[in-house]
């Protein structure tokens, strides 16, 4: 089936006279992990809470394996299992009474599946606790069971490496891997740290400002057009030679200049920069690209 | 149907998990212990008119008060009604039944009743309420499950909660009256002075018809806890307001009773026992059917709104 697991058309939503979400279009097939990222406020968990349906649509429509949200809301939402925000509980029940709890909210979870799930996410130890003495990563770890409970085709989990420590976080990574692999689960995971999704995202999609700047396939970017920074000096005469010789608007930065360029242009361009007398200090790649591309696509983090 | 069934399993379940509900139950309890020492000490047991000479006692008893309101004023007060009452008794040939679990049961509605009513208000005024205090309301609402069914799980479970707390109370207060008074058959009566003044009546029905009155006001309560915890989503505020005007309703109320508008007030109306035999209503000329009618359009304003708020509104951040 080629349908897409999950599909916004054109999401609205105006809060007030405000509008957060202005006009979000994605869609994320089977077996995807999406990482959604941008700043606080830009719009992450309005998006999500729109998806599982905790807030209306102003305008447009999610479809959830051609299901939408808006009419068709036990259809959709049986297919998704999700965090939104805090993996909250009720702290003075126990983490499988928890579980118990959700589970009779869907039909066809048997015991058998909660302890499956437990099993899987690692848990079994603390679930006869009660919920109010974990930790927050084992909170986080008894949100993923409960998202998955019900074995939904789309999982939502909004920030779900806080509070794990990083074998917690790699044990998660290597959970939701295994899920989209596996199970053909489309996954969508929303942080403000890349560098924390970066490794377990087939996609990420940027939003700003309530709208969705850029869409990017991790891994299958191309490595050629990279930002470098120049520690270089004159600084005035090596813009100059920049933008005469390759038409490049480097920026000044902390007395370095940074520009992209393709990576077999370096040479050329620092052969003439000591050719015109430029003394140079350093010259440095850029690291962890997507991190990069994401504070230049976001900016500063103005929330407006 | 079987959903909803698991859904107020749910309800009911995180109500009685907690142990603050069962601390409920032991204050009914430590309550009605008191209550049934008190009435072991101050009430009228009736223990010596059990033997065949309780014409003669009666006639002695009545002498006795006789002389003694000529001497006390405030016995000269009290003294004719059980006066009539005793000479009642002689008159109708009726033997005094002795004070028994019966009497005692009913002598405790109105403190089960009110008690109930507290507890009920505390649980509905949380139920919604601590779900988005939790923050559990995010992951209780991403279910196959509508909103109005959640929403009717949880009032569901607080009539539940509210009966269960009467039959407790009820059963208790048996069981202690069984214990410190005994028990006088299955069906006795006592003698109360009514509208038509005095007559016998039948112990056993008089304590589901109080119960019956007092059930009325409780569920409304309840319910209007309920309402502000489902529009405010704030518990204490819930508690507040409603434990503020079930107490001072009547402080309240008669600020307003020369009004015109005053039969309108819901707190005018949530005593229906103003309606039981011997007592008159707050406002003259009020009769049941209407103040159920007006309970009724309170009612079913409360459950709109609750309906409403919850149904439509996004569940957006703290």
């Amino acid at each position: 089936m080629s349908l897409a697991a999950i599909e916004l058309v054109d999401v609205k939503k105006t809060i007030g006279k405000k509008e957060i979400i202005k006009g979000l279009s994605f869609s994320i097939p089977k077996g995807e992990v999406f990482g959604f990222i941008g700043p606080n406020g830009a719009g992450k968990t309005t998006t999500i809470r729109m998806i599982v349906g905790l807030m209306k649509l102003t305008d447009g429509d999610i479809l959830i394996q051609g299901n939408s949200i808006k009419t068709n809301f036990k259809q959709a939402i049986r297919e998704v299992g999700a965090i939104v925000e805090n993996p909250e509980m009720y702290p003075f029940m126990t983490g499988l009474q928890n579980l118990k709890h959700y589970a009779r909210m869907v039909p066809g979870v048997t015991n058998e599946r909660i302890h499956e799930v437990v099993k899987l996410i690692g848990l079994e130890k603390a679930i006869n606790e009660k919920v109010g003495r974990y930790s927050l990563g084992m909170r986080q770890r008894l949100g993923i069971a409960q998202a998955l409970l019900h074995r939904p085709s789309i999982l939502i989990l909004d920030e779900p490496t806080n509070g794990l420590d990083p074998a917690g976080i790699r044990e998660i990574r290597q959970h939701i891997r295994k899920l989209a692999t596996d199970l053909n689960v489309a996954i969508i995971i929303s942080s403000h740290l890349l560098s924390e999704i970066e490794q377990m995202c087939d996609r990420i999609g940027v939003i700003k400002n309530g709208k969705l700047i850029k869409i990017q396939n991790v891994g299958g970017e191309t490595t050629d057009n990279l930002i470098h920074h120049i520690e270089v000096k004159p600084l005035d005469k090596a813009t100059q030679l920049l933008r005469d010789h390759y038409q490049i608007e480097p920026i000044e930065l902390d007395g370095n200049l940074s520009f992209r360029c393709e990576k077999e242009q370096v040479p050329s361009i620092i052969k003439s920069l000591v050719e015109n007398n430029c003394a140079i200090y350093q010259v440095n790649v850029a690291n962890g690209t997507l991190e990069d591309q994401f504070f230049e696509l976001i900016g500063e983090n103005i929330i407006e | 149907m079987s959903r909803m069934l698991k859904l107020i399993q749910n309800e009911q379940a995180k109500i009685y998990i907690r142990k603050s509900s069962w601390v409920m139950y032991i204050i009914l309890a430590a309550i009605l212990i008191g209550f049934v020492f008190i009435q072991k000490n101050f009430a009228d047991l009736n223990t010596e008119y059990q033997n065949d000479d309780w014409r003669q006692v009666l006639e002695d008893k009545n002498k006795k008060l006789e002389k003694e309101m000529k001497k006390d004023e405030f016995a000269a007060e009290i003294n004719p009604l059980t006066i009539a009452k005793n000479n009642y008794y002689l008159e109708n040939d009726i033997q005094p039944e002795p004070y028994d679990a019966w009497q005692f049961t009913k002598d405790a509605v109105l403190m089960v009743s009110s008690l109930a009513g507290l507890f009920t208000i505390i649980i509905a005024a949380g139920i919604v309420a601590n779900e988005f205090n939790w923050g559990t309301i995010k992951l209780l609402l991403i279910r196959p499950i509508s909103r109005s069914s959640i929403l009717l799980s949880k009032y569901i479970s607080i009539l539940l909660f509210a009966l269960y707390t009467l039959i407790f109370g009820l059963i208790f207060s048996w069981i202690l009256g069984a214990i410190f008074f005994g028990v006088n058959g299955l069906n006795p009566s006592i003698v109360a002075e009514t509208a038509n003044g005095f007559k016998e009546l039948a112990v056993v029905p008089q304590i589901f018809i109080n119960y019956g009155y007092q059930l009325v006001g409780l569920v409304v309560m309840a319910t209007f806890a309920f309402t502000i915890s489902a529009v405010f989503r704030n518990g204490s505020l819930a508690i507040g307001v409603a434990i503020f005007l079930m107490m001072g309703s009547s402080t309240i109320v008669s600020f307003f009773l020369d009004k015109e508008w005053a039969k309108y007030i819901l707190f005018v109306h949530t005593d229906l026992s103003q309606y039981a035999e011997g007592n008159e209503p707050m406002i003259e000329g009020m009769t049941l059917g209407f103040s159920i009618t007006v309970l009724f359009v309170y009612y079913v304003i409360f459950m709109l709104l609750s309906w409403i708020v919850f149904t439509k509104r996004d569940v957006a951040g703290q």
